[in-house]
């Protein structure tokens, strides 16, 4: 009895302890960022049933606050929360908190833990929104009930990334991705790992000219329960693999080409697609590539065009199917941060997919968006500026 | 912080460099030495003193554990000092070892127009990997120095400045007051945030225009530059923002510099002045920042002997004296009350590091032949063991 109550004080005195010492010391004062996104579009769908109409689609319009400072060590902190609000019709909150995680970090390792982005993804492509092609592009969450596509993008993670030479990243990471049946289960354990390795040329060279601008794969497991299965074979294991070429690295007229694959191993036993579960679990491969144009004037992008195509088929299926989606957009500066848009999009579906998600549809939108970052109290430089890049790196 | 915190503070920091036991080491003093500009030897090309330059992104210790990337001549900050007789045949090949546009420009000098180093005024810019021959005689008499004049706000704070001295045999000033040794402290005042994302912002915009240069597109919008009046109009007539284009990129507020250095470092890394009771030293003062420095010294009037260079008709005696940006004076300070005095900024807010006193241009005039027992503070009761042992208290 003794001994449990010392191990109980000793905790509560360096509570103590910690909160006497951050008393009467002056704070440092961290940075700030504010990020914000306003994306608000005219959709105009139509599908085999019929045309369908959105005035007003402000999805994934977002805000971020993020809060960093400098650490004993030469390590650094961070505190991110955000919101955003999900799509229209969604099960979520009207405001779902996408972001809110911490960040401890040094010039070769970082760690995160928290909500954020889901490692579902190795890249992002030139689409009005980030899941206009979410079928194809993320790899999709086995626990969702495929309402809300929030689901797939994001979720708790805790990760662990070792750079190595400035541009290899090794990443390592445990995921909660939202559970349909959590409420009732009460589990917010880990039901995803994961394990990812990039080649990636950081933002600020990117007129170093180089064509191989990212290079990645990664492999995924969902920690699905399988009946008559046990172990790693109980889980569902994906493979992503992608890449971003530099067709032509002009600053006045930039051509990029993206590109991703990602193979879901699936479960053998998934021979027909009638729900989402079905969706998820069926082997399948999907790839997505997009090709951009970007137009530059005075050093800022003023007109950007993109075409994406995507494939994916379910070769396990009894009835052979697969999916295409098409998407071509462009974008016009109105001003500083401020873009017009429109983007078409089409979508078809073969076998079982044309009865799960129906045989077509193509959607117009018309789109404005608004986006800015704004850092206040700057006291230190990123890891990947020029100067710390190229000039030696200074904590 | 407490008051109690701060005297603590102070004092340790007081008792890393001024301690008079540590001030007065043979050690300290070659240490010391090596905190003025290093002086550049000159090669002889006939009766032509030739020198070079470079220029080349290096990374600047102001205080032990605050580095900064800084654009350095030849790898130091300041510039190494050049150092000619009047009348001197000059030649400097400058050669650019970054990846931005750079010139320079003799400040005070009396150089041929096309010598001066104003981009697209007096010359080209010297862009990535080119040298540039500069060629003058030195005139006139005097302190003078020399600086970057490309993007002259951030390439100057960030460490393009050395000094530029014009020896006389026949020097007016030894006359007056006989002296042996001289000092030359160059002074800049930085807003590190402003060089750390500006430096960033330059080195990425070059890329990409260098890029374009490479390839044969030199675009004229993009540097901001014209023939005439009639094609920036037309160029404004396309879309172009002359007031705009620039500032679009530029940070949000103008420099506020909050690191002071002398000779590129912040108290406690400045320099001490020594001397020794009846000398006179000549102390050479360059102000390369973008700050007034109101700079005192304690206990001694000293003489003002050249202003900009110029001898004065008739050196004035003053304590005080007032350094604006752009600016050399030269002083005399005669050895006439022994100890260890304090040279500063009298406005308080610059011998601050990041708001922290002390620091900044806060330095020591030492008399090195100070006798053993005076080279401690008058002792306080109950504070013989802590410091200050140097007042450094303005």
């Amino acid at each position: 009895m003794q001994k449990k109550k010392t191990a109980l004080s000793i905790p509560m005195m360096l509570i103590t302890i910690l909160l006497a010492c951050s008393t009467g010391y002056p704070g440092v004062t961290p940075e700030i960022l504010l990020g914000a996104r306003g994306i608000a579009s005219m959709n105009l769908d139509y599908t085999a049933a019929g045309g369908e109409e959105t005035v007003s689609d402000f999805s994934d319009t977002s805000l971020l606050v993020g809060f960093r400072q400098k650490l004993y060590s030469n390590y650094r902190g961070a505190l991110v929360i955000g919101f955003q609000f999900p799509d229209e019709g969604s099960r979520l909150e009207p405001i779902l908190f996408h972001q809110v995680f911490l960040r401890v970090e040094d010039r070769s390792n970082i760690f995160k833990i928290g909500r954020t982005r889901v490692r579902s993804a190795m890249i992002e492509f030139p689409t009005l929104r980030d899941d206009d092609a979410i079928d194809f592009t993320d790899i999709l969450n086995p626990f969702s009930s495929g309402e809300d596509t929030e689901d797939n993008q994001y979720g708790n993670i805790v990760e662990a990334t070792r750079i190595f030479g400035q541009r290899y990243r090794l990443s390592a990471y445990g995921e909660h991705l939202r559970n349909e049946n959590e409420a009732s289960t009460k589990d917010f354990g880990f039901n995803a790992l994961g394990i990812s390795f990039q080649y990636r040329v950081p933002e600020s060279q990117r007129w170093n000219r180089e064509v191989l601008n990212q290079i990645g794969i990664s492999l995924n497991t969902a920690l699905t329960d399988r009946p008559g299965y046990s172990g790693l074979d109980k889980s569902l294991k994906s493979i992503t693999f992608s890449t971003v070429l530099n067709i032509r690295p002009d600053p006045v007229h930039f051509w990029d080409l993206r590109h991703q694959s990602i193979f879901n191993m699936g479960f053998s036993e998934t021979k027909a697609v009638t729900d989402y579960a079905d969706l998820t679990r069926a082997r399948s491969f999907s790839t997505f590539t997009s090709i951009r144009y970007l137009y530059r004037k005075l050093e800022r992008p003023a007109v950007q065009a993109a075409l994406s195509y995507g494939y994916k088929t379910f070769p396990d299926l009894t009835n052979s199917s697969s999916q295409h989606r098409l998407i071509a957009n462009g974008f016009y500066r109105l001003g500083a941060n401020f873009d017009a848009g429109l983007q078409v999009g089409y979508l078809k579906n073969t076998g079982d997919l044309k009865a799960f998600a129906g045989e077509h549809e193509t959607e117009v939108q018309f789109a404005l968006i608004y986006s800015i970052e704004q850092l206040w109290n700057s006291q230190f430089d990123d890891r990947e500026s020029l100067l710390n890049l190229e000039h030696g790196y200074i904590p | 912080m407490t008051r109690r915190d701060f005297l603590i503070t102070s004092a340790a920091l007081s008792a890393a460099t001024l301690l008079p036991g540590s001030l007065f080491a043979e050690t300290t003093k070659k240490e010391n030495s090596e905190r003025f500009p290093r002086q550049l030897e000159p090669v002889m090309e006939g009766d032509v003193k030739t020198f070079r330059l470079f220029i080349d992104i290096h990374q600047q210790e102001l205080v032990p554990g605050v580095r900064i990337h800084t654009l350095a001549f030849n790898n130091q900050v300041p510039g190494p000092e050049i150092r000619v007789n009047r009348g001197d045949k000059v030649k400097v090949y400058f050669k650019n070892k970054t990846e931005l546009n750079h010139t320079i420009h003799w400040h005070g000098m009396h150089v041929p127009w096309r010598m001066d180093g104003v981009p697209y005024i007096t010359q080209m810019p010297v862009m990535s990997g080119q040298e540039f021959v500069y060629e003058f005689v030195a005139e006139p008499y005097g302190t003078h120095f020399y600086h970057c004049h490309w993007g002259t706000l951030l390439h100057m704070q960030s460490g393009m400045y050395g000094s530029l001295i014009v020896e006389d045999p026949d020097d007016p000033i030894k006359k007056r007051f006989p002296y042996e040794r001289e000092y030359t402290l160059l002074y800049s005042a930085h807003d590190l945030n402003f060089l750390r994302n500006e430096l960033n912002a330059m080195l990425e915009r070059m890329k990409e225009r260098l890029y374009l240069v490479r390839n044969g597109r030199f675009d004229k919008e993009r540097f901001a530059v014209f023939d005439s009046k009639e094609e920036l109009e037309g160029a404004v007539r396309k879309g172009y923002q002359p007031p705009y284009v620039v500032s679009r990129r530029a940070p949000a507020e103008l420099a506020q510099p909050f690191w002071f250095t002398v000779n590129g470092k912040s108290y406690p890394s400045t320099p001490n002045l020594y001397i020794r009771e009846g000398e006179s030293i000549r102390v050479r003062l360059i102000n390369s920042g973008t700050e007034e420095h109101s700079l005192h010294l304690h206990g001694h009037d000293f003489w003002l002997v050249c202003d900009d260079g110029l001898p004065l008709p008739q050196p004035w005696q003053m304590n005080t004296m007032r350094l604006s940006p752009g600016k050399t004076l030269d002083i005399i300070i005669e050895g006439k009350n022994r100890g260890i005095w304090t040279f500063h900024d009298h406005d308080t807010r610059r011998v601050t590091n990041n708001g922290l006193y002390p620091g900044g241009n806060l330095m020591a005039l030492v008399y090195e032949d100070l006798p053993e027992e005076e080279r401690r503070v008058m002792p306080m009761k109950g504070m013989n063991n802590l410091i200050p042992k140097v007042a450094l208290d303005e």
